[in-house]
């Protein structure tokens, strides 16, 4: 009798594995890895991103996914870290078999993970690293093809934008670089020189300093001497809350223009009444001027409710918003989720993506992975605890 | 000029918070022969402890910043009977003279994570008891807190000192460190005294936590290097002196700003560092230190 009992139960447990696997099949969901910081100085910008991706995903799977199939997200929290970011991309490689991944906070990150991306002929959409290098790590004629693309404002067209600002439109002719000692911050400053040196002005000043520095005098006297007029930053937000408060400190004010950090919330608090005024290329300003946006800002609002309304990184947020928008148009056209046929379909877009940051026509080719063009950008500016456009 | 003088009031409020930590390092080497290398971490928590009652991250203010300092204190020294007792006490007991050292960065570790836990990784603002616009002193910019931050350090070196000398737990403090053995011998509870000794050092470096903090950013991970340029006053002044640590965190602190400015910021740690490598080299107790001779 017990016997006969456990066949039983084992042939009905049998037929029940044997289903599950069947619907397991049949809406197998596709994979995509998202990596990012969710914690430390770079946070901010790691959790808005994330929470993007999570809104459009969750949007796509309520219109029942692509191709039929859910997309799930598998997050892993690079802490800003190189070599975090590396054994995350071995993981998500190897073990989640990723069909595509997401994310890329730091330029640092970005360029030591990527190679196993670029190995495995997996597509990687880096929807907020700067780094001008990022998307030139793998180009012809070295490589015949090249899986990393990006949705965000390249250095070159921010320090472009910076340098506009600063000498073409308020006609300062000397200004100082501050630059933080991370890639990010170095390969910044270089960008800058460049843009300076095509308008022909060097810098009076170009100072560094470390992440986690408490003092900024000695790089602000250094500016202050030299007469700099304004500072052109390229730093996180903590410390570029220094060099704001620093400047209290010596009893100095000049304005702030720099890379798109400048509007990240740990900038903003703890620079406070410091931080006015300060101006930064933006690909996305949470005003909501546009239907599709203000409704991209009140999901956001309502799902994650940040503090006071106010998106941690609104750019952040809304480029790993498209991201995912781009990434599900080229599966949708390549029809399969295998590496080559997505990367083919991202460089020959048919489809128009209607995003919160633009909409994307046509916006990679063989040769271009940039997806945010010279133009899109606008310039942002603190105001009283937001990011407000430039007037 | 003003610009030399400007450098040094900034590296003059650096150099003191070096002071007041190195100083920690000294009170548990002067009577135990062992330092806590989670000195900058009793500073961090400390920081984080005074924001938590002082500002608004944990539904406070619950009280003013000048109210929150004995308490952050007293937080200090449990922080640092805990450390005695659970990373130190064993390996002074067994003689083993290395144990401590990895118990104590063991402790660090954790208490770090505690803190990240609890106070999350991001860096904090914490608001300034006073304002934060600077006044001039022969053409420096000097603000309010960081002259707080120099008579601060310099009043707490100063009431352990008087402690030490006028009372009579200080005396034993004293007779412990000059001589463990006999201390024990003449009906000195030497083990209270090393406990005694941590309390003080961690109370201090929580005192540092919150001097410091108005003027930077408070965060889980803002002690690790303060700890760490704070042990190279430490032996660059002597772990014997007080003095010593005084002068070593000027050195460090005036070092730095004004290689920042001189030389390059990218350099503005290397002079107190070659000077750390020479004090080893020429006078390994430290500038005023006492060269103790140890018998094998």
């Amino acid at each position: 009798m017990k016997i006969q009992m456990k066949f039983k139960s084992l042939g009905l447990s049998a037929a029940v594995a044997a289903m599950l696997s069947v619907s397991a099949w049949a809406a197998d969901p596709i994979k995509v890895g998202v990596s990012g910081p969710f914690t430390g100085g770079s946070a901010p910008m790691g959790v808005s991103m994330r929470d993007g991706v999570k809104l459009a995903v969750s949007e796509i799977n309520a219109k029942g996914g692509v191709m039929g199939r859910q997309i799930v997200i598998v997050e892993r929290d690079d802490e800003a870290k190189n070599e975090r970011g590396v054994q995350i991309a071995q993981e998500l490689i190897n073990k989640e078999k990723v069909v595509a991944t997401l994310g890329f906070i730091n330029t640092g990150v970005s360029l030591a993970s990527q190679r196993f991306y670029q190995e495995a002929k997996i597509p990687v959409m880096n929807n907020v690293a700067t780094g001008s290098a990022v998307t030139k790590q793998f180009v012809a004629p070295e490589h015949a093809e090249n899986y990393i693309f990006r949705n965000a404002a390249a250095d070159t067209i921010q320090s472009a934008m910076i340098v506009e600002e600063a000498i073409g439109k308020r006609k300062f002719t000397k200004v100082a670089i501050l630059a933080d000692s991370t890639n990010y911050g170095q390969l910044g400053r270089e960008d800058l020189e460049k843009a300076l040196d095509k308008k022909g002005v060097k810098a009076v000043a170009v100072e560094k300093f470390n992440v986690k520095d408490v003092d900024m005098t000695a790089q602000l006297l250094k500016a202050k001497q030299a007469g700099a007029e304004a500072l052109l930053t390229y730093a996180i937000g903590p410390e570029l809350a220094q060099i704001a408060n620093g400047m209290e400190k010596l009893n100095w004010k000049v304005p702030m223009i720099g890379s798109w950090t400048l509007s990240m919330g740990n900038f903003i608090d703890n620079a406070g009444k410091n931080g006015n005024g300060a101006m930064m290329p933006q690909t996305f300003i949470q005003d909501g001027n546009t239907p599709k946006r203000k409704a991209f800002i009140d999901a956001y609002v309502k799902a994650y409710n940040p503090a006071n309304g106010r998106i941690p990184s609104p750019v952040s947020a809304a480029q790993g918003y498209d991201s995912v928008y781009l990434l599900a148009a080229a599966i949708k056209q390549a029809g399969t989720t295998d590496g080559a046929k997505v990367r083919e379909a991202l460089e020959s877009l048919k489809e128009k993506v209607d995003g919160v940051v633009a909409t994307y026509d046509k916006p990679f080719s063989k040769d271009d992975h940039e997806a945010i063009k010279m133009g899109m950008p606008v310039m942002g500016q603190v105001n009283e605890g937001r990011v407000v456009a430039a007037k | 000029m003003d610009i030399f003088l400007q450098l040094t009031f900034s590296g003059i409020a650096l150099g003191m918070i070096y002071a007041v930590i190195a100083f920690g390092y000294q009170l548990t080497f002067a009577t135990s022969g062992t330092l806590n290398f989670g000195q900058g971490e009793a500073l961090m928590l400390g920081a984080l402890v005074g924001l938590s009652l002082a500002g608004g991250v944990m539904g406070g203010p619950y009280l003013n910043y000048w109210l929150m300092i004995p308490l952050v204190m007293l937080f200090g020294a449990l922080q640092g009977v805990v450390v005695e007792r659970i990373g130190v006490r064993p390996s002074i007991k067994t003689k083993n003279e290395f144990g401590w050292i990895m118990s104590t960065i063991a402790l660090a570790i954790i208490f770090k994570n505690v803190a990240e836990n609890i106070w999350g990784k991001d860096d904090l603002t914490f608001p300034s008891p006073v304002p934060a616009a600077p006044f001039q002193i022969f053409g420096a910019n000097v603000q309010i807190m960081q002259v707080i931050v120099v008579l601060g350090a310099l009043a707490m070196m100063l009431a352990v000192e008087m402690f030490n000398r006028k009372s009579i737990y200080g005396k034993a403090v004293v007779a412990t460190a000059n001589d463990s053995d006999a201390a024990g011998l003449m009906g000195i509870n030497t083990g209270q005294v090393v406990t005694f000794s941590y309390a003080l050092s961690s109370a201090t470096a929580a005192f540092a936590g919150v001097l410091v903090a108005p003027l930077t950013l408070t965060g889980a991970t803002m002690g690790t290097a303060l700890g760490l340029k704070a042990f190279a006053v430490a032996i660059i002044g002597g772990l014997t002196s007080g003095v010593g640590a005084i002068v070593g965190g000027l050195i460090l602190g005036i070092a730095e700003t004004l290689t920042g400015y001189y030389i390059s910021t990218g350099y503005k740690e290397v002079p107190g560092l070659l000077l750390l490598l020479l004090v080893l080299a020429i006078k390994p107790s430290g500038l005023f230190g006492k060269t103790t001779i140890k018998k094998v």
